[in-house]
């Protein structure tokens, strides 16, 4: 018996009971919105769920199959209301009529006309709305994604998570092109574009403009106006260039006249490629047919699990500040982007200091659609611009504040952290759960980050598809806490103060939780668009249809991913046996890439035994980025190859450049000062005293790292000259308590327990001590005429200096201490030793 | 030191030098302390009669010049912090008994060589776990030169003998560049004490990418031009070598050992398995794989220098050797037949007796004539550092 059944809705959606449907005018959207504070001004967004947009009550004949009720559910029910396709494609309207009301089953035959459900992305109906009919967002690339998830939930693409089989279609052949290329510097960009960019577009197209739009090509800084404005220019064919189109064709904020100022702007772009000289391709080289990103074959298999999935943001929109959710779940938590956030190519937005904010009303779905299961599954490709933020810095959020919240995906330096609030975490979701310090599973690579939630289970952390093994601090508890009034946020808290910098290019919201298969599943599907760009080398290896294929996708802004090589020949015929593929090179614009050749070691024989006519032989395993140029709508590839089959091209590395001329350094000083152990070693050579002396190697040990390290005179200190002093008493002190160590250097004449200083220090006695300290240090001969090295202090004006100081610590005379004698010693000692005579080398 | 001492003697060190004043340059230049009045004499005599160098050689025989002058210009390389504070360890050992026997300086990074104190000294034992040993003949200030004894790595670490690599096989080494990380560090150390170059000048963005393991990632914080212009740059050079350390490891307790202290070098010899790899190869080869999936997934210890084309065939590359191997004895042998181990080397013993790295054309002609010398004399470094002390003994 049939039941009606009603379109994806916040409001219907796997809740059982009567929920109204969300129908906020757009009135009530601004008021909320201009409550979430936090500084920047929220855009009004097209209000898609109000007005004419119910679901009319369908009378018509039963579905007469399931898939008929496949269709009913998924495509029907969502696109028949007014403000859908329901005001035009119904009975007696448009055609093809199929939304009309009055028999489900005529509808369904219509709609077969406009859809291909083995490949729903190649739908007419997709491609139509892409094409920019009638959507009704502001971006037709959003109304096409929603249109193919209603499409590919009826084709059980969302149920099944299996991989499609690619046909391989032979692509246009051509000959890679001599083409321009943009050059290094700005220059002849600031002297022909850049005037007309900043006199017309600087209003928005600049960081510092009142209302900023990305991308920058009229900022006030040449050169990242020159960057920005390159994919807006096509070189080879200026009429094509989109600063032209978007003028000419599509009246974007003309200043005057469209076409006239389409033509002022075709001008400045031929005045500025014509000062740039074509890059000729090396006709040497052994190349492939050439393609552009767009002439490969979407090899996007599908098979991720969405199912449950109540919100999602794939970033393709790539302008503007809405990022839209295509989940097809009404209400759409569109997110608008404020501060500095940009758009990434190969979709996606890097957050630098901003935010991408849903309306609370919006945000409101979560609340209804997740405490409605009470349980859910986070999923989000990001990538961190690296591992030092913490806060936790939000990734994803849905809070009230830096203290209430609902739920929160994190970042703390190596760390994901997830808090959920639950009957048993306090309001703002903590004990958070954060995956272990030491896995370090955090990364500022591009990573796959699931997190579960349910109330049995409580939270699990999966990244790139692995569980990561951690314990959750509180058991599962029920969502009854949650707040319906908080805001959904990426790369920030809803107060603006816990900034989390990096790139997200898919976010997924599940109302229950993602198994660990799925997970999986999810990870292995990646994120982004990819192409099959299928190379024909027929020519070499004189085989028809002959292909070698690159999965290729832009990587991020700046580069593109070649990945996972493989020879085939389309008319299934065998391959050529004993063909030799060596060297191959990927060619970008009329050149070889100068980075990023990883297949330049490559050295493959063709064989039918590893052939399969289905995949080809595989020729690597390996990938590689290749950088980025024009665009992925004006980059033109090929392959070179060292050897094919016959062919080959003879590969000279370019000539070493000289190299640079030696400069002269310094001049340094020609004298050095002696480093820790040398002075320790020193002092023991000069004293006797062993080093392994227990009260020297306790000084030395508090010492040497307050000692020189490094001979350079100019880094000497008086801290170091403290230290040696120390080390110099110790040393003095051992020599003059140690009797042999003394009698070893001072003769055993001197009367070290003489108390009358006239009688211990006369001169004779003087010199019994000085003159065999100055002989080792100086290396002197003493004598009446002393034998003295030039390089050293004079052997008689030193030991004056020393002579001096012995005057000064013996006026005491007959009165003095006990041991004045020795202690004089030591001091003399001590002030020969500790000295630039023993130091300088 | 007082402000006229220091004056007497900038002025004393003006004045022109006699072979007596050069004699005592070369011993404090040497061994770090003064000569006693005889040795002094014998040299002044020797550099008076024309020979010079065998003033040095004089000088040479004393011990400081094994227990502190080679000591400390040897130990900053045995440790990341590249402090000279380090204690006296098996690598520090090993280049300086390396030194006194005159052995092949080549041996230091492909040799089955180690030096330990001698038996009949008492010490605790070489043990493959701590660095006791070592520790107690530097604290006790033993004589190096008269007690350290060459053996063999393999016959005391149980290293199999194709496994070693000179120094960079010893368990000082192993701890200060094996431990944790990628083994990438001993690479890069390698290449700052015995190239004298670290890699930053060695960026070569145009050698191939293929050997880049999958940690690196490609597109670090979202923007993948820092690879293609920096990272890409190193890594494609020194990935496709550092894989010859792929089967070592410097195993400890981490939790209860942080620094290492009571750790080990292992090495996974044929028939063994890691688990995380199922091959021979560490599993910290394999670490952050999805960093970038497509990246390298290394299999075994195969090495190829990627470097002998491009500008880094400055670096001098022997012809003689087929610019690839297997593990890290041949690769030891790689970079130490190069014509930049041989400069480097001649120039840190040129900066330790000059005091001063190579300043003007002349200095720069007498290294060149010294790396000559070094090179056809069996790479004998201690003639080096006699021909340097001489070089700069003064005029």
């Amino acid at each position: 018996m049939f039941t009606s059944t009603q379109p994806k809705t916040a409001a219907n959606t796997r809740i059982s009971g009567s929920w109204p449907i969300l129908a906020l005018g757009f009135a009530a959207v601004m008021a909320l919105a201009s409550c979430t504070g936090g500084g920047a001004e929220v855009q009004p967004l097209p209000d898609t769920n109000s007005g004419s947009g119910s679901v009319p009550n369908y009378s018509g004949p039963p579905p007469a199959t399931e898939d008929v009720q496949r269709f009913k559910i998924n495509v029907w029910d969502n696109l028949v209301p007014e403000n859908r396709c329901g005001s035009c494609h119904i009975e007696g309207g448009q055609s093809p009529m199929f939304v009309r009301k009055d028999d489900i089953n005529l509808a369904y035959a219509e709609a077969n006309t406009v859809v291909n459900l083995n490949s729903p992305s190649e739908s007419r109906m997709v491609q139509k709305v892409a094409g920019g009919h009638n959507c009704w967002l502001s971006s037709d690339q959003a109304c096409a994604d929603i249109i193919l998830g209603y499409i590919s939930d009826w084709a059980g693409g969302a149920l099944g998570g299996q991989g499609k089989t690619i046909q391989l279609v032979a692509p246009p052949i051509k000959d890679p092109g001599a083409s321009k290329n943009f050059p290094a510097t700005s220059s002849d960009f600031a002297s022909t574009m850049y005037p007309l960019l900043t006199q017309n577009c600087s209003r928005c197209h600049s960081e510092d403009s009142a209302t900023p739009q990305s991308p920058y090509f009229a900022s006030a800084d040449v050169d990242t106006a020159y960057l920005a404005a390159q994919s807006k220019i096509n070189l080879d064919n200026p009429t094509d260039s989109r600063f032209v189109v978007r003028l000419g064709t599509e009246f974007h904020n003309c200043w005057s006249d469209c076409a006239a100022n389409a033509q002022t702007m075709e001008a400045a772009i031929v005045q500025f490629a014509s000062g740039i000289p074509l890059t000729q391709i090396d006709p040497n080289l052994v190349t492939s047919k050439a393609l552009l990103l767009t002439d490969g074959i979407l090899a996007n298999t599908g098979g991720r699990h969405e199912s449950n999935v109540i919100a999602k943001w794939e970033f393709k929109t790539g302008q503007g500040t809405t990022a839209f959710d295509t989940s097809g779940v009404n209400p759409a938590i569109d997110l608008t982007l404020s501060g500095d956030v940009t758009w990434v190519g190969g979709w996606g937005i890097q957050i630098k200091d901003g935010r991408a904010q849903g309306t609370t009303a919006a945000s409101k779905k979560l609340y209804d659609l997740i405490t409605a299961t009470g349980e859910y599954s986070i999923e989000a490709w990001v990538a961190p611009a690296n591992v030092t933020q913490e806060g936790p810095a939000r990734i994803v959020s849905y809070s009230g504040s830096t203290t209430a919240r609902n739920f929160t995906l994190g970042q703390t330096l190596y760390n994901y952290d997830f808090l959920n609030r639950s009957s048993n975490t306090d309001a703002n979701g903590e004990p958070a759960m954060s995956t272990p310090d030491a896995d370090e599973v955090l990364q500022a690579a591009l990573q796959h980050v699931v997190v579960n939630y349910d109330p049995v289970n409580g939270r699990s952390i999966y990244v790139n598809g692995q569980l990561i093994n951690t314990v959750d601090p509180a058991p599962g508890g029920n969502l009854s806490d949650w707040d319906d009034t908080f805001a959904f946020v990426l790369g920030n808290e809803v107060s603006g103060d816990r900034l989390w910098q990096g790139t997200i290019r898919l976010v997924a919201i599940h109302n229950h939780p993602l198994t660990p298969q799925q997970i999986n599943d999810n990870y292995k599907v990646g994120v982004g668009e990819k192409f099959l760009l299928l190379f024909n080398v027929s020519d070499h290896v004189n085989v028809p249809d002959a292909y070698v294929v690159f999965e290729v996708s832009q990587y991020d802004s700046y580069s593109y991913l070649f990945n996972k090589p493989f020879f085939i020949i389309l008319n299934g015929a065998a391959p050529p046996e004993g063909t030799p593929i060596k060297g191959m090179r990927i060619g970008i614009n009329g050149r070889e890439a100068p980075v990023g050749q990883a297949y330049a070691n490559l050295d493959v024989t063709l064989s039918s035994a590893s052939y399969n006519p289905a995949t080809g032989q595989p020729l690597s395993d390996l990938g590689t980025i290749i950088a980025l140029e024009k665009g992925p709508a004006g980059d033109e590839f090929f392959l070179t190859f060292d050897q094919l089959g016959a062919s080959t091209y003879t590969r000279t590395e370019p000539p070493l450049p000289p190299a640079p001329p030696p400069t002269d350094l310094g001049p340094f000083p020609d004298v050095g000062i002696k480093t820790f152990e040398e002075i320790n070693a020193t002092m023991a050579a000069i004293t006797g005293v062993s080093p392994n002396n227990p009260n020297v190697m306790a000084t030395f040990d508090t010492v040497k790292q307050a000692l020189p390290t490094i001979e350079d005179i100019n880094t000497f200190v008086s801290a170091q000259q403290m230290a040696i002093t120390q080390l110099s008493i110790e040393y003095c002190n051992a020599l003059v308590e140690d009797v042999p160590a003394r009698e070893a250097l001072f003769g055993t004449a001197f009367d070290f327990n003489e108390t009358d200083m006239g009688v211990a220090f006369t001169p004779a006695r003087r010199d019994m001590i000085l003159d065999p300290l100055l002989a080792r240090i100086l290396n002197a001969v003493p004598g009446p005429t002393p034998v003295n090295l030039a390089t050293q202090p004079d052997f008689n004006a030193t030991k004056a200096e020393l002579s001096s100081l012995i005057d000064k610590l013996t006026v005491c005379g007959a009165s003095c201490p006990a041991d004045r004698t020795k202690t004089v010693v030591k001091a003399a000692c001590a002030a020969a030793l500790g000295n630039a005579a023993m130091l300088l080398q | 030191m007082s402000a006229l001492t220091l004056g007497m003697l900038l002025l004393a060190g003006a004045a022109l030098a006699g072979p007596r004043e050069q004699a005592r340059r070369i011993h404090d230049r040497i061994a770090g302390v003064p000569p006693d009045q005889a040795t002094l004499t014998a040299m002044e005599t020797d550099i008076t009669n024309g020979n010079p160098v065998a003033a040095a050689m004089r000088a040479i025989e004393n011990p400081a010049f094994y227990n502190v002058t080679l000591k400390n210009w040897i130990t900053p390389w045995t440790n990341e912090e590249q402090t000279v504070f380090a204690p006296l360890n098996d690598y520090t050992a090993t280049v300086i008994g390396i030194i006194r026997d005159s052995v092949d300086f080549r041996e230091i990074l492909s040799g089955d060589i180690l030096y330990v104190g001698n038996a009949s000294l008492g010490l605790p034992p070489y043990a493959m776990n701590n660095n006791a040993h070592y520790e107690a003949l530097e604290t006790q200030h033993i004589d190096l030169k008269a007690n350290l004894v060459r053996v063999t790595q393999s016959s005391v670490t149980g290293l199999p003998a194709s496994a070693t690599a000179g120094v960079l096989t010893t368990r000082a080494a192993a701890k200060a560049f094996f431990s944790g990380g990628t083994n990438r560090a001993m690479f890069r150390f390698t290449f700052i004490n015995h190239l004298c170059t670290d890699l930053e000048p060695l960026k070569d963005t145009t050698r191939p990418p293929d050997r880049i393991r999958q940690d690196v990632s490609r597109s670090p914080g979202g923007d993948s031009r820092i690879f293609l212009n920096n990272c890409v740059g190193c890594h494609a050079g020194m990935d496709p070598m550092a894989q010859a350390f792929a089967y070592y490891e410097y195993q400890y307790d981490m939790a209860n050992d942080p620094e290492g202290d009571n750790g080990q070098l292992v090495y996974n010899d044929v028939g063994m398995m890691d688990p995380a790899t199922g091959t021979r190869v560490q599993a910290k080869y394999h670490i952050n794989s999805s960093n970038f999936k497509p990246g390298y997934v290394t299999p075994d210890d195969h090495w190829d220098n990627y470097w002998r084309k491009g500008p880094n065939q400055r670096l001098g590359w022997s012809s003689t050797l087929p610019g690839s191997g297997d593990g890290a004895k041949t690769l030891g042998e790689e970079l130490a037949n190069s014509d930049a181990f041989a400069q480097c080397q001649v120039t840190k013993v040129f900066q330790a007796m000059c005091l001063r790295p190579p300043q003007d054309a002349n200095d720069r002609a007498e290294v060149a004539t010294l790396v000559n010398n070094f090179k056809t004399n069996g790479y004998d470094l201690k003639q080096i550092f006699a021909q340097s002390a001489v070089y700069c003994m003064g005029d």
